[in-house]
């Protein structure tokens, strides 16, 4: 019934306010290492403000927009702290809408950062329970999605690019740093999910 | 203060990771930056890696505390001798 079909994903909001220079971030054409120059310092930055617009260009699967996206979220998780658990309600919606395109490669950008956000800030997999209904139904339908080659190689194995794998990884990221309710929330949306603490 | 030699890493350690780092930045290592930006030393982290520097045009760079100079960029990296 196209439950893995791609859906196209929206104008995002991030690429309007990339292109009208909102972001304070420097615009190099030669990306050194993969950074990013921020113009202000990270820890001064209205979370409430730039996360949430980081996070809507998950979406995006074009250059440059996808790869300041991406980095952006990176830096502003790996260092914002306590400043991430307040925004947590303002990403759900970005989030829920990069996972619904199903593309893969959205889908598998998304899926890493749920991974990185669980672990960026103390409460934050605690936050992040009661938006399970939101999250989980796309990490339900694509959770055995992976490639039967028989002994042939499958490249996304080496590349971290397996949906399949990085579902089964980003459930047990949920499930650790979740508190004690997250196993038995996972497995409402997740009916065959089991548990990586228990026994 | 001007550094008296140049050699290349030959393979990874911490000290090779940081020089990256401020190489990165456009700084041969944490000397120059010291002298530039008039601070005492780089913002670290807890493991001794480098974690922010600011660029010579003012704008900053943030660093994992993960490593990052990868193996191809080793031999790229230089260690200055003073």
């Amino acid at each position: 019934a196209g439950a893995f079909k791609e859906r196209p994903a929206k104008p995002t909001a991030f690429r309007k306010f990339y292109e009208r220079g909102d972001f304070p971030i420097a615009l190099e054409h030669d990306t050194k290492g993969n950074k990013i120059a921020w113009k202000v310092e990270i820890e001064k930055l209205d979370y409430h403000h730039y996360l949430p617009l980081f996070f809507d260009g998950l979406c995006e699967t074009t250059h440059p927009y996808e790869f300041f996206a991406r980095q952006g979220v990176h830096d502003m998780l790996e260092h914002g702290g306590s400043k991430i658990l307040p925004v947590i309600p303002q990403l759900i919606i970005p989030i829920k809408n990069a996972l619904n395109t199903r593309n893969r490669q959205v889908v598998c950008t998304t899926l890493k950062v749920l991974q990185h956000l669980v672990v960026s800030g103390e409460m934050v997999g605690e936050a992040l329970v009661p938006y399970y209904r939101q999250i989980l139904p796309i990490l339900n339908i694509f959770k055995n999605m992976n490639l039967n080659s028989g002994d042939g190689i499958d490249y996304s194995q080496q590349k971290r690019e397996n949906i399949g794998d990085l579902i089964q990884e980003t459930l047990e990221a949920f499930e650790r740093h979740g508190g004690e309710d997250a196993f038995i929330n996972i497995k409402y949306m997740v009916p065959t999910y089991e548990s990586c603490m228990l026994n | 203060m001007q550094p008296k030699s140049m050699t290349r890493a030959k393979k990874w350690d911490e000290v090779v990771e940081n020089a990256y780092r401020f190489q990165l930045a456009g700084y041969r290592d944490e000397e120059e930056y010291r002298s530039v930006k008039q601070v005492d030393s780089a913002e670290k982290w807890d493991n001794g890696f480098v974690k922010k520097l600011q660029r010579k045009d003012g704008c900053f760079y943030y660093y994992n505390k993960a490593r990052e100079c990868s193996d191809k960029d080793v031999p790229k990296t230089k260690l200055y001798n003073y």
